[in-house]
């Protein structure tokens, strides 16, 4: 009886598992499809920074980036999760960057002296009665 | 013993429990097309797949932040030594024949890391054929950490057929190792992953010093600056659940950490600026000193330990 009582919980942990991993997977596939053709010819950092996210998610990525290189930097979600933003810090929580007021996704830069930056993304709110949770990718590549 | 009708009879809560994870599954399967079937698609059909892929259903309600840790690949590491002019040793690689005798997951997972950064210095200082050698070891130890598809005999033969090309090598070891993180992260094998982005962090460094006496000024530096990517590093290993082998690492890692300490970094505001050429030019920051003793601190710590992994 006590199987019995445990089943509805078992397939839901199970199915569970199996959404996860499928979210997973199809992170990796949107990534590849849809981010990384966005680098250009800058040498890809291989490290996997995607989530699934939702409205009011934020996410935050630290990195060193070396002194006379150039890096292009990519936000990339899935259209369903509306305009995403995000701002670069300095080591010191000082913005350098901030995508709000801008039409891109992309930032190219390049860096003067070695120093670790903080990424902050933003997935916006939405009053939507049915959310979605997409794919968010934070991307850099450097050259040069 | 006697089950009672009633017990089978759905009630509302119990068929919503029924009902939950069936919905899901029904979402679950609702994915698009696989990747290899959707590669080389159509654009109109691309368009569909976008609809589907990378998006669901929310399951969650609440927000949260999402903490990302990440350390410089192998490759920008090599690069880096590479502009900094230091020149090619081919006798502080890893030997190659080592890797078989990599049993524990622990081993093969550091090990992985260390030939990957050997790997990566190959292929930035164009050793064609070692470079092809190190991702042959790379992929006998995928092999053991249960991910030998990622690295299978086409890719090998691709690596092959581009071994005079330098770029098409290092978008080969780059997608191979974005890929190796991505399986990692998916399945739940974050020791792993963390294991061998400490491996290779520790092949770079060590790579790095192994002639401090005759180095330039600006891979000094470079070598210093590295202060800040162990900062990284850690960073990322203390981000997972503690295992015996990650305690271990962070064990090992802390006379380098402590060697580290002599560099001195000042933090400095940073400020991007726009070049005549509308390149973005982020300067400022913090500035790095060091002194000789501490660099060969640094070596001696950092040779220690990729020895104690590198048996």
């Amino acid at each position: 009886m006590t199987a019995i009582k445990k089943l509805p919980f078992a397939a839901l942990a199970l199915v569970m598992m199996f959404t996860t991993a499928d979210a997973a997977a199809q992170c990796r596939t949107f990534t590849k499809k849809r981010c990384l053709p966005e680098l250009e010819d800058y040498v890809q950092n291989d490290n996997y920074n995607t989530a699934v996210l939702i409205p009011g998610d934020e996410a935050e990525l630290e990195l060193t980036f070396f002194g006379d290189r150039a890096y292009r930097l990519l936000v990339c979600g899935h259209p369903v999760l509306g305009d995403l933003t995000f701002q670069v810090l300095d080591s010191r929580g000082n913005g350098i960057y901030d995508s709000a007021d801008k039409e891109s996704d992309l930032f190219d830069f390049r860096v003067a002296n070695t120093q670790q930056m903080t990424i902050r993304v933003q997935v916006p709110e939405t009053d939507a009665v049915i959310q979605h949770e997409g794919c968010v990718s934070i991307m850099v590549g450097s050259k040069g | 013993m006697k089950l009672r009708h009633d017990r089978f009879q759905l009630s509302l809560p119990r068929a919503k429990w029924m009902a939950f994870p069936l919905m899901l599954l029904i979402v679950g399967c609702g994915e698009g097309p696989s990747e290899a079937n959707t590669e080389g698609a159509a654009s109109t059909s691309q368009e569909a797949d976008m609809d589907v892929e990378g998006m669901m259903p929310a399951r969650r309600q609440k927000a949260f932040k999402k903490i990302f840790h990440a350390v410089p690949s192998p490759i920008e590491t090599a690069m880096l030594l590479e502009r900094s002019g230091i020149q090619f040793d081919s006798d502080a690689l890893h030997g190659l024949d080592n890797a078989v005798g990599y049993s524990t997951t622990e081993l093969q997972s550091v090990n992985l890391g260390i030939y990957a950064g050997d790997l990566s210095y190959s292929v930035i200082f164009n050793q064609n054929q070692q470079s092809v050698d190190y991702l042959n070891t790379c992929r006998r130890l995928c092999d053991g950490l249960g991910v030998g598809d990622i690295i299978d005999a086409d890719l090998i033969s691709r690596a092959d057929n581009n071994r005079d090309v330098r770029d098409s090598l290092v978008d080969i070891v780059t997608d191979t190792f974005y890929a190796l993180n991505a399986r990692f992260r998916e399945n739940d094998m974050e020791e792993v992953g963390g294991l061998m982005a400490a491996g290779g962090w520790i092949e770079g460094v060590y790579l790095g010093t192994r002639s401090l006496n005759t180095s330039t000024d600006d891979l000094k530096l470079r070598i210093a600056e590295q202060k800040m990517t162990l900062d990284n590093l850690l960073g990322l290993l203390n981000s997972y659940e503690a295992t015996p082998a990650l305690t271990a690492m962070k064990e090992a890692l802390a006379p380098v950490e402590a060697a580290f300490s002599g560099v001195t970094i000042t933090e400095n505001a940073a400020a991007a600026t726009a070049a005549e050429d509308g390149t973005v030019i982020i300067s400022g920051g913090p500035e790095v000193s060091y002194d000789e003793a501490t660099l060969a601190a640094i070596s001696e710590s950092i040779a220690a330990v990729r020895n104690q992994y590198a048996q």
